[in-house]
């Protein structure tokens, strides 16, 4: 047999349960509690019961001679009896007996005839006498029982009060960092001892908390390892590695020992009361079966990660065999033709067979373009060299780089007259603006003008590229941003649905944000914002 | 083809770069030598004595940042870079180190021949006389006097040194770098950038009908600036 589990010199679990924390607790005590609990028994409370009972008993003789010439004596046993409930209400039961029978003997000794004497020679004191004993024994006993019962349900109140307490504070959180703050929290509170936990690593255990007046070394971990390996408790108070302050105790679940924690003593002389322990061991398990579930979720966000990143892979492949594939089957077929039939076909015919050529090339180095762009950001290989930058130069490159298309459609330009330098990667918002002016370009009919508006709001440059294209649906705007999403409506140019997600990828790692919103009488509205601090790398 | 056109060497492994090189430069009447390698391309240079050369940056063994330096340090032979998207810092060394322009492929014949013949001019151009004249803008160096039409320009001293420094480079590409070395000298770089900025803006404000759309200062971005001298390059974009 082990022996309990060491416990020092703080039976009382109420007396650090802080009432303001536990309002169920205080709520409930009645006036009976009231009473009994200044029953309750610590060493000094005791002398001072005994002590007490025997000074009223005193002061009940005393007072019996004042008025004997009053009441008849033997009335006086009433009195006594007062003396031994009050008595048992207020100190317990060993008082109370102590006041049964001094009452008892001093009634006796000063009362009964023969007076100054023991002896008893009326049957009718004797009787007296005897109700005397026998109601101030049961009555100390029954208030005993009530009491015991009622510390017992206090007790009980407050563990069920602190169990609630920290499974509450478990059941807040998944995450493992949440956990150990739970338990850090409440195990040193409720047990009143220095503590620290070991979470199962890649089946070792590393040390995830540690209170700090808790001294942990290597031979500490050592028995850590073995607990955790044998699955059994060991350390202080057990047989093995007795000579160690700390009591290690496994974290068990039906799936095994996903961690150990060990309770530092204070004094190996007291021990814990058995209610504790089973409350402990309530405690340990919620603790084991919470680090379960923050141990699966982890798993299930992993999880998720991959099947995310396996749909966006499909997704990849999906669209680089039509997108790559088409542009190329054109180039192939154009070239086939010409190298095959060139004497059949006349100088027109060739020059438009070649220029379709020409742009499904470079449709196709495009979105090589995309594709890589978005390899980068994936990869986290965007870095954002951020240096001061006139904004009309940013737009400028833009439209420069759109080159013909930019030509042939009229794009208003209006750039506030005191915009200073921004801090931002020029090649990376160039790009940003070519994709977005291209979106807009693309869905623009005709001559309907595009607007470019840059101006500083809020202590942020925001550029906006507005056009009259036939917008986008209310329920797509959010999703326009994302990795392969096309419009729902068809006849729409072809494109991987790239362009945006990339632009959302190079803004945000300016810190900044871009949004879609539509445009009030028609058409679309592109604005992205960045900040006017440049970003701390 | 005997000694008839300029001599242009390509340096690129990829011989089906070089086959398309050859053919379109030829057929404007080049005369092509190939180069494999860094290490062929610095012997053989002195032995060609090209007018020009394209210069693939993503060389096997000696870089083209490597060739660059090595050569500009007996020749002034216009270079130029080619390079693919994405190789931004290499190509922004090259040119650091003396290469005169860059190409990013895929790049278009027009655009190609335009880019060669801008540079063939610079280099007979250089003694062409004090006074600059491309479209509207005139640039007197020696009066120290800048016109655009018949109005004359108020610059201040720093504008007038950057846009010399673009008037005496006309249509070179100028890192960021070469621009503050050659207007702040020793000043320190990065202080120097906004600086740099903030004067391109000022003298296109000053020289520019829309500075939104220049037609004089072109920006390269995340690399530099440039003059442009002749009327807007009819290519159109390869990578856009």
């Amino acid at each position: 047999m082990q022996e309990d589990f060491p416990y020092d010199a703080t039976p009382n679990l109420l007396s650090h349960l802080r009432a303001d924390q536990y309002p169920v607790t205080r709520s409930k005590v009645s006036w009976k509690d009231r009473v009994l609990r200044f029953g309750d028994a610590s060493t000094e409370k005791r002398w001072h019961g005994v002590l007490a009972s025997l000074a009223i008993v005193g002061l009940i003789t005393i007072l019996g001679f004042r008025i004997e010439t009053i009441i008849r004596s033997s009335n006086f046993a009433v009195l006594y009896m007062l003396a031994v409930i009050f008595s048992a209400l207020r100190w317990g039961r060993r008082p109370a007996i102590l006041c049964a029978v001094t009452g008892a003997l001093s009634f006796t000794f000063f009362f009964v005839p023969p007076y100054r004497s023991f002896a008893v020679t009326d049957i009718w004191y004797l009787i007296t006498l005897i109700g005397l004993l026998t109601v101030g024994l049961v009555i100390s006993m029954l208030t005993v029982a009530a009491r015991e019962d009622a510390k017992l349900a206090r007790r009980r109140e407050a563990h069920t009060a602190a169990l609630y307490s920290f499974t509450e504070s478990l059941a807040s959180g998944n995450k493992f960092d949440q956990i150990l703050d739970s338990v850090a929290r409440h195990f040193p509170e409720v047990f009143r001892r220095p503590i620290v936990v070991l979470l199962s690593d890649a089946e070792r255990v590393t040390v995830r908390f540690r209170s700090a007046e808790l001294v942990f070394d290597e031979c500490e971990n050592e028995i850590a390892s073995w607990v955790f390996e044998n699955g059994e408790e060991a350390g202080c108070g057990t047989k093995t590695f007795s000579d160690s302050v700390i009591r290690y105790r496994p974290l068990k679940t039906g799936q095994g020992i996903v961690g150990v924690m060990g309770f530092q003593a204070t004094s190996s002389k007291e021990l814990l009361p058995p209610d504790q322990r089973e409350l402990l061991g309530i405690f340990m398990n919620q603790t084991a079966l919470a680090i379960t579930r923050a141990d699966l979720a982890q798993k299930a966000k992993r999880a998720e990660v991959l099947q995310e990143a396996d749909k966006l892979q499909k997704a990849l492949l999906n669209s680089v065999s039509h997108n790559l594939r088409t542009p190329l089957a054109s180039v192939l077929g154009v070239l086939n033709t010409i190298l095959e039939d060139r004497a059949l076909l006349d100088a027109p015919t060739q020059e438009s067979l070649l220029k379709t050529a020409q742009d499904e090339a470079r449709r196709l180095d495009w979105l090589v373009q995309n594709l890589l762009d978005m390899t980068r950001l994936e990869g986290g290989a965007v870095r954002v060299k951020t240096e001061p930058c006139d904004v009309h130069d940013v737009v400028g490159a833009a439209l420069h780089q759109l080159g013909e298309a930019a030509q042939s459609h009229p794009i208003a330009v209006t750039i506030a007259p005191d915009l200073p330098l921004v801090p931002m990667d020029n090649v990376l918002i160039v790009q940003v603006l070519v994709n977005v002016l291209d979106n807009a370009l693309k869905y623009s009919p005709g001559d309907v003008p595009i607007d470019v508006e840059a101006r500083l709001e809020s202590g942020q440059l925001g550029i906006r590229v507005l056009d009259r294209g036939r917008g986008i649906p209310e329920q797509e705007l959010e999703r326009v941003f994302e990795k392969f999403f096309r419009g729902a409506l068809p006849g729409a140019p072809k494109g991987a649905g790239l362009g945006l997600s990339i632009c959302k990828g190079f803004v945000e790692a300016h810190n900044g944000r871009i949004l879609a919103k539509r445009r009030a009488g028609g058409g679309t509205e592109f604005a992205f914002f960045l900040p006017m601090e440049a970003k701390r790398e | 083809m005997s000694d008839l056109g300029p001599r242009v060497l390509i340096v690129d492994d990829e011989a089906g770069i070089r086959r398309f090189l050859r053919a379109s430069l030829e057929a404007h009447r080049y005369l092509i030598h190939e180069a494999v390698t860094g290490e062929d391309a610095l012997q053989v240079v002195p032995a060609f004595r090209p007018d020009l050369i394209l210069l693939d940056l993503g060389l096997p063994g000696v870089g083209g940042k490597q060739v660059t330096s090595c050569l500009r340090e007996w020749t002034q032979t216009p270079i130029i870079i080619l390079s693919v998207q994405g190789d931004e810092s290499a190509k922004i060394e090259a040119l650091d180190a003396g290469a005169d322009d860059y190409l990013t492929k895929p790049f278009g014949q027009g655009e190609l021949l335009a880019r060669i013949r801008a540079a063939l001019r610079r280099v007979g151009q250089q003694d062409s006389g004090p006074v600059f004249v491309t479209g509207d803008l005139t640039v007197d160096l020696t009066g120290r006097a800048v016109r655009l039409g018949d109005e004359e320009v108020q610059l201040t001293p720093t504008e007038y040194s950057l846009l010399k420094a673009f008037v005496v480079h006309a249509n070179k590409l100028l890192t960021h770098r070469q621009l503050v070395r050659e207007v702040w000298g020793g000043a320190h770089y990065e202080d120097a950038q906004h600086l740099l900025r903030v004067n391109i803006s000022n003298l296109r404000r000053k020289l520019e009908t829309d500075p939104t759309r220049p037609h004089y200062i072109i920006t390269e971005p995340g690399v530099g600036y440039r003059l442009r001298t002749e009327p807007r390059v009819s290519a159109a974009p390869s990578n856009a």
